[in-house]
């Protein structure tokens, strides 16, 4: 994805550099200026003193997801830690001065301690930063259920005025002075050894170590400044909001990474800056303004922020280089010939030529670096597997059958998430492409017996649709993944209300009912057809040209487009046949429930990536396999089948299930350097 | 074609609702709807509820509604309930991301004379109107229910909400006090349902993996008992031997419900009558509407309580009856049961009578439509 700008970045280094924060500045302006124009009174102090206060735990949290981001990182538990900092304050702090610059410290201290902890599994035992803040992200929901299991708790008054009331009365609200005060840290820090060097391991971490960067030191303190950061946002959460809830960070997540690559900050490290995420994060939180000033209608408010994200995302790339007048100018290069038209390039690397042509080498030589990143799954899925059978007294044909069929939605969604992971992509649309397609299928059907062989192709059509615009808004307009996604599943969601007036309606064919409720030949139709669908999904990854070309995208990039590999069209590719796996799961869903409802698809998100991590892929692309997913998929459902058959608090069952994902990356290890 | 039809109309619909202006007479009150999230069935049928009393011609010319949604963080919603503030609102109907982050903002609303109300979901700043049932009446009572069905022993399966949310916390902690005192109930597993009949169907597969059918006396669930029916008859469970379940208030639950012979229209697989022994609890998805209700009532002067516990809707097989037509009338006659014909959603919320409400039936809740 990013490579496709990045390649013309020595034309005008400085203008480029700043381009992404130039853009988040104006984008903020613009919808400043539109809130103010639009609606009947300008925004007085008071208004602006809300906002600030408002858009303080957003923007801090965003400039420590930014520092992790510019090592080419990415932080997951950053809501997480602003949760439970918020109920420690909400349950210790006192009425004293004291008491409350003690927990004030404290809560930073803490924020600063799990990032540490973060940071030792990333840079000391170098695993994936994606799966550790993931799996750290479950644990600390856990100790926040702990110490909070409901909402409550009051801090004192002075503590919130403090943070969020005015330091000069109607001038300056205070958590501007505190934003700055951050913001000129990060400009200092930025002009240290230390601030080089962050730019330099997300540039490349290989050739930093090479000049003597000290890279583990460096990224291990990135995370706890990070930690700390959001430490503060949560200090600030409680001043805000003078309580304590234990869900009050998890839905700021995908707002923060909003806010980072709005600012111009680069997925995958090297470039971008704190400023912009500042910038971002208020950018965001106006947006829930102008939807006021527009009165946009309830159904409609996802699709326009989806939109205003897109838009903003757009006018960062807009300007310069702009792939699509690239690909429209460009002059037809070998790869944009007929596939099977076997162009020079293509042959040497093996890509669509007979796999003859490489010399043969044993079997175990060739896949031991598959075996060694996918086992760990598989073994700690036996693991599970021996636990569950020592607690419930052996396990049998029933608790297979039933595990099957409900790994069967992420063994599917795997496929298509871990195609898009393998590019270097991220496709946050799932949930709701799954939510529309089950509405569609059940709504198009009403129920009807026959129904099945029309809407099921046609639903899958819709999905596919879905992905072409997901690829082409990545590939053609060279915009962030993670922006085009996370618009496009605003979007699909208000397609889904508007299309449901709010109340889903029909059945799932029968067909599909029986497929993943009924019996043939004694187990599950829908068990057949997923070892149906494992096979031809590992062949499609390693097998064919297609395949390899995603590879070969992931690997690098620029190599691939010399190499002869289409590269936009590989990445349209993948996001095609994500959107068609998220479809096809919305579909089995439906079949499973009868019926389809509005938010089916929310908790499938985070899985459907956490499978593909643990099952051995590199976040940022190039490695992985199919097998290995699904033996993530294994491990994870099997182990979340094990705490549901228990009477374990969910406070633990997260912790638990934060635990093992932690020890099953920690076995995958790689031992040797890169 | 149907169905494309209808993607179309929405379209056009929702461009209408975007240009059309209200064409009110001389000063309607301002009010606005700030909802944190709609994107599930319940918030959207309690959204069509406040539309629909706005609608009704007792409201329509006193009232002019927007209906706002922030996203689902406290930090929106504050900024969004801000912004009401300023753009003029003299009231806003509040469904409460959360009960406590609100509160400086609710105080902030309140000191300038904006009547805040929330509904299903409380705030606990005292300035602010609640309406909603008690929920931990709700999981006394149905867990009481399940205890007496079971003879006071039994194994039993627990189907929580959200976890970390004071609903789901009340539920929970009132049901396990009451099984708790009884020796022989025993809670074999508790899954996380996320009040979701999709998600119920995953956690419960999950359950059944380990604790077979066989080992299991009885359930008790926040929103699952229509999965866990329809899960039990997969297994090939007869409907006569069907596990008591306590739960929530869905159309299909409540028709699984009504005695086996009970003839209904448009039953399809599992959504019929079965004679399911069961109690239905719900919270309500009219709490929305009256709380508009009861907003304009405050705007006019009248004093109202700060907290208004709504009567917890409660259906069990001796009193579920099915209507005929769903008007607020037929309703008013004790029926609490739609046909499967009308409803064609089984995990649609039927909770939908109040003796305050008789501006909202099946109309309302289905399509934002008033009675008068």
């Amino acid at each position: 994805m990013s490579g496709l700008v990045s390649s013309h970045r020595s034309f005008m280094p400085e203008l480029l550099r700043k381009r992404g924060l130039l853009t988040a500045i104006a984008v903020f302006l613009l919808l400043l200026i539109a809130v103010n124009l639009l609606s009947a009174a300008p925004m007085g102090y008071f208004d602006v003193s809300y906002l600030s206060s408002g858009g303080a735990p957003l923007a801090l949290a965003a400039v420590g997801q930014t520092l992790v981001i510019l090592t080419g990182g990415f932080d997951l538990s950053a809501g997480a830690v602003i949760s439970l900092v918020n109920v420690l304050l909400a349950t210790h702090l006192g009425t004293t001065p004291g008491s409350e610059i003690l927990w004030a410290v404290v809560g930073i201290g803490v924020g600063a301690l799990v990032g540490a902890v973060n940071g030792f599994f990333v840079a000391l035992l170098r695993l994936q930063p994606i799966v550790v803040t993931l799996a750290v992200m479950f644990v600390t929901e856990g100790v926040t259920l702990l110490v909070m299991d409901k909402p409550g708790g009051s801090v004192p008054a002075d503590f919130a005025a403090f943070f969020t009331g005015s330091a000069i009365p109607n001038l300056l609200p205070a958590p501007l002075i505190l934003i700055v005060a951050v913001l000129v840290i990060w400009g200092l820090l930025k002009q240290t050894r230390f601030g080089t060097a962050l730019y330099a391991i997300g540039s490349d971490a290989d050739a930093a170590r090479f000049i003597g960067i000290k890279v583990a030191r460096t990224t291990f303190i990135t995370y706890a400044l990070s930690g700390a950061a959001y430490g503060l946002a949560g200090v600030m959460v409680t001043a805000q909001t003078s309580t304590g809830d234990p869900l009050v960070g998890d839905p700021l997540l995908l707002q923060i990474f909003a806010a980072v690559v709005i600012g111009g900050t680069v997925l995958g490290g090297g470039r971008g800056g704190c400023v912009g995420s500042v910038f971002g994060a208020y950018a965001l939180m106006l947006i829930v303004n102008i939807l006021l000033v527009l009165n946009v209608p309830a159904y409609y408010g996802t699709v326009v922020e989806g939109l205003i994200l897109i838009l903003a995302a757009f006018s960062g790339v807009a300007n310069a280089n702009l792939p699509v007048a690239r690909w429209l100018a460009a002059p037809r290069l070998p790869a944009w010939q007929p596939r099977r038209g076997g162009a020079a390039p293509t042959v040497r690397l093996g890509m669509d030529g007979p796999a003859t042509v490489v010399p043969r080498v044993p079997w175990l030589r060739r896949h031991g670096e598959v075996l060694r990143y996918s086992l760990p799954a598989y073994l700690c899925f036996l693991i599970v597997l021996v636990v569950t059978g020592f607690m419930f007294g052996g396990i049998g044909p029933h608790y297979l059958g039933v595990l099957a069929v409900l790994c069967s939605f992420l063994i599917v969604l795997a496929l298509g998430q871990g195609a898009v992971i393998l590019t270097g992509g991220l496709d946050l649309s799932v949930p709701w492409t799954i939510g529309l397609a089950g509405i569609l299928v059940a709504g198009f059907a009403q129920g009807s017996a026959d129904a099945a062989i029309w809407t099921v192709p046609l639903v899958l059509l819709v999905g596919a649709a879905i992905g072409v615009v997901n690829g082409a808004g990545v590939v053609l307009f060279g915009l962030p993944p993670i922006v085009v996604t996370l618009g496009m599943n605003g979007i699909l969601q208000g397609v889904a209300l508007l299309y449901s007036g709010g109340t889903p309606s029909g059945f799932a064919p029968p067909a599909l009912r029986w497929i993943m409720t009924g019996q043939l030949f004694g187990i599950t139709p829908a068990i057949w057809f997923v070892l149906a669908f494992i096979i031809a999904a590992s062949l499609l990854l390693s097998r064919t040209s297609f395949g390899r070309r995603i590879y070969a995208v992931g690997n690098n990039p620029r190599v691939a487009r010399l190499s002869g590999v289409n590269v936009g069209r590989t990445t349209i590719g993948v996001y095609v046949l994500s959107a068609v796996c998220a479809s096809l799961v919305g579909i089995m869903l439906a079949g499973f429930s009868g019926q389809a409802s509005l938010g089916m698809g929310d908790d499938y998100l985070l899985p459907s990536i956490a499978v593909v991590v643990v099952g051995g892929t590199l976040i940022t692309g190039g490695r992985g396999h199919y097998l290995g997913m699904v033996g993530g998929v294994l491990l994870l459902t099997a182990l979340q089948t094990l705490l549901a058959g228990t009477t374990t608090p969910p406070a633990i069952r997260e912790i638990l299930y934060g635990a093992v994902v932690l020890a099953a990356v920690v076995a995958l290890r790689e031992r040797a350097p890169g | 074609m149907k169905p494309f039809a209808r993607l179309a109309a929405a379209f056009l619909a929702g461009a209408a609702l975007l240009t059309g202006g209200a064409t009110a007479q001389a000063k309607p009150f301002k009010v606005y709807l700030s909802m944190s999230y709609i994107g599930n069935d319940w918030q959207a049928e309690a959204e069509n509820m406040v539309r629909a009393m706005a609608a009704s011609s007792a409201l329509k010319d006193k009232v002019k509604l927007d209906v706002q949604v922030s996203g689902p963080n406290a930090q929106r919603q504050i900024q969004q309930i801000n912004a009401m503030v300023q753009a003029g609102a003299q009231a806003i109907v509040v469904y409460p991301i959360s009960p406590t982050a609100l509160n400086p903002v609710i105080r902030a609303a309140c000191a300038r004379h904006v009547v805040v109300i929330a509904y299903d979901a409380q705030v606990t700043e005292p300035c602010a109107y609640n309406v909603h049932i008690d929920q931990t009446e709700a999981g006394r009572v149905t867990a009481q229910w399940l205890a007496d069905k079971l003879q006071g022993k039994g194994n039993i399966v627990l189907m929580d909400g959200v976890p970390g949310t004071s609903v789901d916390t009340g539920r929970t902690a009132a049901a396990k006090a009451v099984f708790a005192k009884y020796p022989g109930i025993h809670i074999v597993a508790e899954g996380v349902g996320m009040w979701s009949q999709a998600v119920a169907r995953t956690e419960l597969s999950k359950v059944i993996a380990t604790h077979p059918w066989s080992g299991i006396d009885g359930l008790w669930m926040q929103v699952g008992c229509l999965t866990a029916t329809s899960m039990e008859k997969e297994s090939g469970i007869a409907d006569n031997a069907l596990k008591p379940c306590a739960g929530e208030g869905s159309n299909g639950h409540r028709t699984q419900m009504l005695a086996a012979d009970t003839t209904v229209q448009g039953a399809q697989g599992d959504y019929r009558p079965m004679g399911l022994p069961s109690i239905s609890y719900a919270s309500p998805p009219y709490s929305g509407g009256l709380a508009l209700k009861l907003a304009v009532q405050a705007l006019e002067g009248k004093t109202l309580p700060h907290n208004i516990i709504l009567p917890l809707p409660l259906v069990k097989n001796e009193t579920v009856k099915l209507c005929t037509t769903g008007t607020w009338n037929d309703m008013s006659q004790g029926c609490n049961v739609f046909q499967p014909a009308l409803i064609s959603n089984p995990g649609w919320f039927a909770a939908i009578y109040s003796q305050d409400t008789l501006e909202l039936g099946l109309q309302a809740a289905l399509h934002g439509t008033p009675e008068n």
